[in-house]
């Protein structure tokens, strides 16, 4: 309070504060349910999260930065922790069978209940509460006759008719009601009887639960996990199980599922770089890949600058430059679905045309030579006309002097282009040409709409394609198969992402994005 | 475009008196020409075959898929009528979920970046640079390489939130606009930085706070440059796949790319028409937002390749 001389507080000082705690409360209360999990990584990154949007907004000191705090949090949450979190994926086995945190694993099996021989079996009638349609008791019938009513939560009693709010008994024996909850008819009972099957009556450790339309029965926790000695013993059968690389398993061997995530190291890059079943579909898919991504970015490149060129002086270029850019503006899945219908050996129209032309015709989707081809010439119709627009705003920006005087020189039209536009154009759009690389590189999109990277290789230990790329086979792993590899596929992330930031990395230093303009 | 024209004389009078050359100056050019546009039509004819195609298949009731045809026998709007009426697969509700996700996508993303960019531009603090370094190395990281680390996130949180959780258009929407420090906040910063110094200065004189110029100069003259990056990135997002691919997971969720690439891979034949209807509907939106902002899309890329 003491700054309010150099700080007057207004209206909108006191908002901004009581937006930040609201925000700040909210996320904290995640945060602890998140740490009830024993989800560690989310909860540290919330953490900074409330940490940068704290300070920003409360600190004069800071205000700057408030300009970039809603964006910074933001993108720390959203693509910061990604590339953090797939690192920590990449040095675990997460996957198939290993997908919770040990946490989550243990909490999974405390909650299993099991029926001991030493439990009550019961005959139950539910009854609903008048005021929450979440709350029920059982009025219980023991084999002896002896009748019981229990609540959620509450511990279970002896009760008999007439006694304690329970009403009077129907032929059966059961009451037609109880203060403050209402029978639930047969019909009812056999529609809920999924939902009744989830409620937990009584108080532990003798909980009773609905275990048929009929029955009920007392049940025990089944598992119980000591932190002290990190054992899981079953109550039911007596057997003690250790964890053993992501999985709780006896000395003999039983493995008790779910598994959850366990540290591996560098196990997940050794498996990419050295492993021998792997080595061959890799060495393909990665040799593939940049072969790919080079054609692509060259050949739409010579495409667009060619027409950018060609027509820049034609009378009516208007016009040819409208219809020539039509590709552009079609989303890329659309375009890619079409050429895969007009690629179709069965019915494509591009086949057929060619059969009754050639009376013959390459097949586009199942060959693994013409795949690429066709993935290569597709690719160049969605991007030439992107090159197109640039270069020809590259060649305006060329400074026309020089022509002249190379003109004038006797320089012929070709010897003119070669040896000054190209290099100067060449200069402008370089950082371009490394941008498409790297995007081509990872153009997950047009290899996986076209044909999911097949065609398949034969005899590969883990599914891959002839057309996959690093990052559809990454896709494969993760999503794809039975296999479900999310560690292989994030170290393989990793791998990807700092090939693809070296070079461009390499690229901005050339440029000028990093400079002020002006100051 | 003149300057060039005027160039192409000298070197035309040059070469015209070399004697081997029984052609006139005149008649080399007609020539020159018509080698050129008929380049230009083979390419045309290149780029429009996949839509002139899928346009006659959509009108085509015959629903024949081996058709090369270009003009339909009986042509309808058979196609369009089972893309509507279609029970199983609600492509108006995909339609929705598309411009829905975009447009608010969009707009924060754009907001944003705009409040950083000017952020940036202006100020000057301390651990600029380092920060500015920082957004170029992270935008760089595709979005496809964190799906696995994305996915499982919402996995974890939609168990105690579930509007962030897998298959709700909230998760995709914050990681959409959270794209918002890319490239991008580059060209606004770029753009801003040309904005002369002068009138927010003599605005500061007046008293006006910071928050006051972005808002009232800043923003209108800044406009073309936002138009430009609310366009790219609204066609960034509409024709995006893998993330709603991954991340929705009931056909009510989807957006229309994921609904258009199900259409053609569930059943292949019988779909078929309706197929080419749904792409030739996907495809419109966006074919319009470019003819009516063509200028600021096509000022927008030449400005990445002359500026960055």
């Amino acid at each position: 309070m003491n700054k309010k001389n150099a700080f007057p507080v207004t209206p909108s000082t006191i908002i901004r504060l009581v937006l930040v705690g609201v925000f700040d409360v909210a996320v904290l209360s995640l945060i602890r349910q998140l740490l009830n999990d024993g989800n560690y990584p989310l909860s540290g990154i919330l953490g900074v999260v409330i940490v940068i949007i704290t300070l920003c907004f409360s600190l004069e000191k800071l205000r700057y930065y408030r300009w970039l705090g809603v964006s910074l949090a933001a993108t720390t949450l959203f693509v910061l922790y990604p590339i953090l979190y797939t690192i920590y994926l990449s040095t675990t086995n997460a996957g198939y069978g290993h997908i919770l945190t040990k946490q989550e694993a243990v909490d999974f099996l405390e909650s299993q209940q099991y029926v001991p021989e030493s439990g009550q079996q019961y005959k139950w009638t539910a009854y609903r509460s008048l005021e929450s349609i979440d709350d029920y008791v059982l009025w219980l019938q023991a084999e002896d006759d002896a009748t019981f009513l229990t609540g959620i939560g509450t511990a279970t009693q002896p009760a008999s008719i007439g006694e304690d709010g329970v009403g009077i008994a129907d032929d059966k024996g059961i009451p037609t009601s109880i203060q403050g909850y209402q029978r639930l008819e047969k019909r009812d009972t056999v529609a809920m009887i999924d939902q009744l099957g989830e409620l937990e009556f009584g108080v532990a450790p003798d909980i009773i639960r609905i275990t048929s339309l009929t029955a009920a029965a007392t049940t025990q926790q089944r598992y119980r996990y000591h932190s002290d000695s990190d054992t899981l013993t079953d109550a039911e059968t007596g057997l003690v199980y250790h964890p053993d690389e992501g999985v709780f398993t006896t000395d003999d061997g039983q493995e008790l599922p779910p598994g959850f995530r366990v540290g591996v190291g560098l196990d997940n890059f050794e498996r990419f770089f050295s492993s021998s079943a792997l080595r061959g579909p890799l060495v393909r898919i990665i040799s593939w890949n940049f072969a790919y991504a080079i054609l692509s970015v060259l050949c739409s490149f010579a495409l667009g600058l060619f027409i950018a060129v060609l027509f820049e002086t034609l009378p009516g270029r208007q016009i040819i430059r409208a219809l020539l850019i039509i590709p552009y503006p079609i989303p890329a899945l659309v375009s890619i679905l079409i050429w895969r219908n007009l690629l179709n050996p069965d019915f494509g129209a591009l086949v057929s045309l060619q059969n009754s032309i050639f009376g013959t015709a390459p097949n586009w989707l199942t060959d693994p030579k013409w795949t690429r081809i066709a993935i290569i010439i597709i690719n160049m119709w969605l991007s030439y006309p992107y090159f197109y627009i640039v270069s020809s705003g590259a060649l305006q920006a060329i400074p026309t002097d020089m022509m002249d005087a190379a003109a004038v020189d006797g320089a012929n039209a070709w010897q003119r282009f070669s040896k000054i536009t190209l290099p100067l154009l060449l200069k402008i759009v370089s950082p371009l040409l490394v941008a498409s690389f790297a995007f081509n590189f990872n153009n997950f999109n047009l290899i996986y709409i076209f044909n999911q990277g097949n065609p398949p290789i034969a005899g590969s230990p883990i599914p891959a394609g002839h057309t996959d790329i690093l990052i559809s086979f990454v896709y494969r792993l993760a999503f794809n198969s039975a296999i479900s590899d999310y560690g292989l596929g994030a170290s393989i992330s990793i791998v990807l992402f700092l090939f693809i930031a070296a070079i461009t990395w390499g690229q901005f230093r050339y440029t000028r994005v990093l400079e002020d303009q002006t100051v | 475009m003149t300057d060039i024209q005027t160039h192409s004389k000298p070197i035309a009078t040059t070469s015209y008196n070399k004697p081997n050359f029984s052609l006139n100056y005149q008649q080399r050019r007609w020539l020159g020409y018509i080698i050129r546009y008929i380049i230009a039509a083979i390419l045309i004819v290149f780029a429009f075959v996949p839509v002139v195609w899928v346009l006659s298949a959509s009108f085509n009731p015959s629903g024949s898929l081996v058709s090369i045809e270009v003009i339909p026998q009986n042509p309808g709007f058979g196609n369009y009528r089972g893309l509507f009426e279609n029970q199983y697969y609600p492509y108006l509700t995909w339609l929705r979920n598309s411009f829905v996700v975009a447009s608010v996508s969009t707009f924060l993303s754009v907001s944003s970046t705009t409040v950083s960019a000017y952020g940036l531009s202006r100020f000057r603090f301390y651990g600029r640079k380092t920060l500015m370094r920082a957004i170029l190395i992270i935008s760089i990281f595709p979005a496809a390489l964190s799906i696995i680390a994305l996915y499982t996130t919402f996995q974890q949180v939609g168990n105690h939130i579930g509007i962030l959780g897998l298959d709700s258009h909230a998760s995709l929407i914050l990681i959409y606009a959270s794209g918002a420090l890319s490239i991008n906040v580059f060209l606004v910063k770029g753009y801003i930085d040309s904005i002369p110094l002068e009138i927010e200065e003599s605005a500061l004189v007046d008293g006006a706070t910071h928050a006051q110029i972005f808002r009232m100069i800043t923003l209108p003259l800044a406009k073309p440059i936002l138009i430009t990056i609310s366009v790219l990135t609204f066609m960034a997002i509409y024709g995006d796949f893998v993330l709603p691919r991954v991340l929705m997971q009931s056909s009510d969720k989807y957006t229309v790319m994921v609904g258009l690439y199900l259409f053609q891979s569930a059943d292949y034949a019988q779909n078929w028409g309706v197929f080419t209807a749904g792409a030739v509907i996907a495809a419109l939106p966006i074919l319009g937002l470019y003819m009516l902002l063509q200028r600021y899309i096509i000022g927008g890329l030449t400005a990445g390749a002359v500026k960055l």
